[in-house]
């Protein structure tokens, strides 16, 4: 036994679902927008800002740029002047106030490269790093120190003294290297070893005398 | 699994297990909503049943109007959805030859499972056809190869080709769908009431 009125209200069931997904759809027409939260939320920039994996150390740059690691492409976000003074090895220039042209999209918003941020320090370097994080973009790392600390460590590396620990020893011996492949000349280099002068023992030579057959006298007097 | 494999809630283990769960959940609602006739399903073509367009018609109603409030109330980011690529001609092409062996054949390839399932001869062929193509179509792979991979146009959406906004998109979505239905009665209507 069905009651009458549900009955005569379950007649129309299908025109009140339809109004049910008309007033729904209606509503989110109706609602008030607001601004969304554009890119990565705050809690998940902290946590990338905070952790020590998004600094490279300048050893490391150093040996990637050796063993022409295919892996990275470098960013240098200072003005060009300065760019064009010094930069590392084909280092592009992204000046920090270029930062969100369209041009400088393709380099920082690609995920095929890990793209490594350097400034004069991490000051630049890091503010790029933030905004760049912020829009989302992957494999971002910044230089540690940038390129004071690059001077400092691999084209003029310390000396280490003599109370040092041997792993410094092999440092400061990787460093130079390094700093040699990137044109640091030493004088140590352009020492000339003596010649040593290696005598030359003359080899046995066997000589066969051919006996000499005599001949007749040709004339003369 | 959404959010809940990545984000650890589940074991990713459970994944497979999980998904066995579902398709048996989903194969049972297909068979038990009569989706397994194969004269149900081609009914929309003849117009004496339409009840596979109403159910997926409202079925992406449905799940359209949810998310787009769960992505208003920030429970779910649409961001991190999964849009399938469009290959567009690959697309068009493919629908053709599903829509001429879903009015021959009276299923479409998840229902034919179903109606194997209960032990129908036509669908049993008719999934021995489906292996035939896809025999067919991975040994001349080369040959469709561009129309496969071809006139790729990325992860787009309706909604951004068109640049419409996209609640007053549901909203005209939704108001098209009730009519598409109400018309779809009255075709019925019209038609010879076959019994099947």
């Amino acid at each position: 036994m069905v009651n009458r009125k549900v009955a005569k209200v379950l007649t129309f069931r299908y025109t009140i679902l339809a109004l049910i997904l008309v007033i729904l759809a209606a509503g989110l027409v109706l609602l008030p927008k607001y601004q969304k939260h554009e890119g990565i939320n705050p809690e998940e920039l902290l946590s990338k800002a905070i952790s020590p994996e998004r600094y490279i150390s300048t050893d490391l740059l150093a040996e990637k740029l050796v063993n022409q690691d295919p892996s990275f492409i470098l960013i240098d976000v200072r003005d060009e002047a300065e760019y064009a003074k010094y930069s590392l090895p084909n280092a592009i220039n992204i000046p920090l106030k270029k930062l969100l042209d369209e041009d400088s999209i393709p380099y920082l918003n690609q995920s095929q490269y890990n793209v490594i941020l350097f400034s004069n320090d991490n000051f630049n370097a890091d503010q790029a790093w933030l905004l760049c994080s912020r829009l989302n973009y992957k494999n971002l790392k910044v230089l540690k120190g940038g390129l004071n600390e690059w001077y400092k460590t691999i084209i003029n590396p310390t000396k280490p003294s003599e109370n040092m620990t041997a792993l410094d020893f092999e440092l400061y011996s990787t460093r130079k290297a390094a700093s040699m492949f990137f044109g640091v000349a030493y004088p140590e280099q352009f020492k000339v070893d003596k010649p040593v002068v290696v005598k030359k023992t003359a080899p046995k030579k066997v000589i066969t005398v051919e006996k000499k057959k005599k001949k007749p006298a040709e004339g003369g007097c | 699994m959404g959010p809940l494999i990545p984000n650890g809630v589940i074991p990713y283990e459970w994944s497979n297990i999980i998904a066995i769960i579902i398709g048996i959940a989903f194969g049972f609602v297909l068979e038990a909503s009569g989706f397994s006739s194969s004269r149900k399903l081609a009914g929309v073509f003849y117009g004496y049943d339409f009840a596979v367009l109403k159910v997926f018609f409202t079925a992406a109603l449905v799940s359209l109007i949810g998310i787009l409030y769960m992505d208003y109330l920030g429970y779910l980011d649409m961001g991190s959805l999964y849009v399938h690529p469009t290959y567009l001609w690959g697309a068009i092409i493919g629908g053709a030859i599903m829509g001429v062996g879903f009015v021959a054949g009276g299923f479409c390839p998840g229902t034919s499972l179903c109606a194997v399932a209960i032990g129908k001869v036509d669908a049993i062929i008719y999934v021995i056809g489906i292996m035939i193509g896809v025999f067919i179509f991975s040994e001349l792979y080369f040959l469709f190869q561009p129309i496969y991979e071809g006139s790729f146009e990325g992860n787009i959406t309706l909604m951004d080709t068109f640049g419409v906004n996209r609640y007053w998109f549901v909203f005209v979505f939704t108001i098209a769908a009730i009519i598409i239905f109400a018309l779809s009665d009255q075709i019925k209507k019209r038609v010879k009431k076959i019994f099947y």
